[in-house]
């Protein structure tokens, strides 16, 4: 006999949300036997806005397109504006490029521990690792003057160079994080609950991956080894020594599995970049920025963020301002058409777990 | 024989006791979970402004009748509880209303609160409500066999169905946690369910439900609720002291004793995701059912 279905709204204000967005789930029991994401409670039209103001005002949109890590967005358009204008940035900025991006990544890492455990009902690791993330927003406030918008990397290299010792305290921030990350292993890894509350949930397998255009986290974690820093290397990634880990359970222990090893590997990176970073200036000043034209041209440039692969596609007419800005976020595919496929059939217990494990970030979808 | 005006000002002073010491032990836990978190916490008394502050609220939204008597119906199963379970064993204080058979009684009416906030939440048409009432009505279902099980096998052993009885015992024989050790554990695995604490609070579960029965309830209603938690915990936990670490006879070994009982769920809660609905039922029909069978057959036999 088939049982009534009934309709719950989780979202657009729900405890288990990621963002503003809404997914509407039809249930049988407590299994879902259908998904809609419902979006648009969050639209800001940052790209049009883009097209009316000048490269560099443009620029100070770019850190809000996803709130929790906003500097690959900064650095997309730098690279996309420098691709276009061929502008060169010098060799420290890169380095400081690499790891100002690292950093954020760990900070983005911070919030999914968060969320992901959250997510299950362990607020513990939250407390834990949002407090965490504090120490790394103190070394943004310091570089930058911005805890969470920074305005940083943008066109020409960076915006000022490093103050005093701030190396050393990075590398400080980093030899207690790497300490923490194993309290966070012994709290959430090495949880029987959390292993059964995440293994064979939230199955994002390889066909399903290629077929919703998966990229990040979620690839990796169903054996696919794609990462934008060693496919496609920009910056100075290919100078350095890191790995891409990989499982092979596409589940969302299997995803956490990934970010886990990832996390590790962003410390690796910061402390190899602090120990190669050559001296020299950081910044190839561009014109006056109420002057400043681009030449007539595109450029799509992409980035590897904490959520997976994005992409930016910048058009120059030659004009003082964009002629157009388009982003290919990763929380587009997850957040809307793999999300509605995988939630189908499984608990609805999981739909926040299973939504954190997939990077659903809302402000990235509504652009 | 005392008089009732002994009795009935006695389960007076019990009740606001049980209310205050329960307020005070969700408030220290609130402190003590925060420090874990490397969080300063919100005060150990935080719990008592949030108290007055929801009492004092208006109530704007109402589904029924069954609505309106639900956390009712949870605070009369509370203060029940608290009436018949003897609190000091030297019977000067907080004599009560015991008597032999309260066993039994305390089966039926500690589930008799949920029932009613079943019932009220049904009312309120919300989904995340009747999800969540469900979901605690299956909780239920899994945590009350293996402590039926441990109750009765306490029963079967020492012959009687009296609280008062048990104490007797306790006093000669030394605590039943020692005597009866498979009851203990089945009873004390249980009640980690009874609590709703992580990874037992899948009732109210936020991320999942957005706080399941209580989400249409505000004001006076979250007070009442609020206010028959604390009681009822108080009760839970003197019971348990009664029934295996034999009772006390001053409320500082009460305190120090219920207070240990409480950080077991406690602090099991701060390091522990949630399980599903069926995860729970599973648990409890596993290692405590377990136990609740070897205490069975250890009352039997020896």
């Amino acid at each position: 006999m088939r049982e009534k279905a009934t309709t719950l709204y989780i979202g657009p204000q729900h405890p288990g949300i990621t963002g503003n967005m809404m997914v509407r789930v039809k249930v049988e029991g407590d299994t879902i036997v259908k998904a809609t994401t419902e979006v648009g409670y969050l639209h800001r039209a940052f790209e049009k806005l883009q097209e009316k103001r000048n490269w560099l005002q443009s620029f100070t949109l770019m850190c809000r397109f996803c709130v929790p890590e906003t500097d690959p967005m900064e650095e997309l358009y730098a690279r996309a504006v420098e691709a276009i204008e061929g502008r060169e940035v010098p060799e420290r900025a890169k380095y400081i490029r690499v790891m100002v991006l690292e950093l954020a990544r760990l900070a983005s890492f911070m919030l999914w521990y968060g969320g992901q455990n959250g997510s299950l009902g362990l607020y513990t690791m939250g407390q834990w690792s949002v407090g965490d993330r504090n120490y790394i927003l103190d070394l943004f406030e310091e570089l930058t003057g911005g805890r969470v918008y920074h305005m940083y990397i943008w066109p020409g290299g960076v915006r000022r160079d490093l103050p005093k010792g701030f190396e050393k305290r990075v590398l400080k921030t980093m030899d207690y994080l790497e300490k923490r990350l194993d309290d966070y292993d012994d709290l959430m890894f090495d949880n029987a609950i959390f292993k059964k509350r995440t293994q064979g949930v939230g199955i994002v397998d390889k066909d399903k991956a290629i077929e919703h255009g998966v990229v990040g986290a979620v690839l990796r974690g169903c054996g696919i080894k794609s990462d934008i820093r060693i496919d496609e290397p920009y910056e100075v990634y290919d100078k350095l020594d890191f790995i891409v880990p990989t499982q092979e359970g596409a589940d969302i222990w299997a995803r956490a599995l990934v970010r886990r090893q990832e996390a590790r590997q962003s410390i690796r990176i910061i402390r190899q970049v602090i120990d190669m970073m050559p001296g020299g200036p950081v910044y190839n000043k561009i014109p006056n920025p109420q002057k400043w034209r681009l030449p007539k041209g595109d450029a799509y440039v992409r980035v590897e963020s904490v959520r997976g692969e994005v992409g930016l596609y910048a058009v120059s007419d030659g004009g003082l301002k964009p002629r157009r800005i388009h982003v290919r976020g990763a929380a587009y595919v997850h957040a809307i058409t793999l999300l509605e496929d995988v939630l189908v059939g499984e608990n609805i217990a999981d739909v926040s777990a299973i939504m954190n494990s997939l990077g659903t970030c809302p402000p990235e979808i509504e652009r | 024989m005392e008089s009732v005006g002994y009795h009935i000002l006695g389960g007076i002073v019990t009740i606001i006791v049980a209310f205050t010491v329960g307020l005070t032990y969700m408030g220290l836990s609130r402190k003590i979970t925060a420090r874990i978190q490397n969080r300063k916490g919100p005060p150990f008394y935080q719990n008592f402004i949030d108290a007055l502050k929801l009492a004092s609220k208006e109530s704007a939204i109402h589904h029924g009748f069954m609505q309106h008597s639900g956390p009712a119906f949870l605070m009369v199963s509370a203060i029940l509880s608290v009436l018949v379970i003897p609190v000091l064993n030297n019977g000067n204080w907080f004599p009560n209303l015991n008597f032999h058979g309260d066993l039994i009684f305390l089966i039926y009416i500690m589930v008799f609160g949920s029932l009613g906030m079943a019932l009220g939440s049904g009312q309120t048409g919300n989904p995340n409500s009747a999800i969540g009432v469900t979901r605690g009505l299956s909780q239920m279902v899994g945590f009350e066999i293996p402590w039926v099980m441990a109750l009765v096998a306490i029963m079967v052993k020492y012959q009687t169905t009296s609280l008062v009885d048990l104490l007797e015992v306790q006093q000669t024989g030394g605590w039943l946690m020692f005597s009866s050790p498979f009851a203990f554990i089945a009873g004390v695995l249980a009640m980690l369910g009874m609590f709703r604490y992580s990874p037992f609070d899948i009732v109210s579960a936020p991320t999942e439900l957005a706080s399941g029965p209580v989400s249409e309830n505000g004001g006076k209603y979250l007070f009442t609720m609020m206010s028959s938690g604390s009681i009822f915990a108080f009760a839970k936990l003197v019971l348990y002291v009664d029934l295996f670490l034999g009772g006390a006879s001053n409320l500082i070994e009460l305190l120090a004793k219920t207070f240990a009982i409480y950080m077991i769920p406690m602090l099991y809660g701060v390091v522990s995701p949630r399980y599903r609905t069926e995860q729970a039922i599973q648990y409890f029909w596993g290692w405590p059912l377990f136990f609740g069978f070897l205490a069975l057959v250890h009352a039997l036999v020896f």
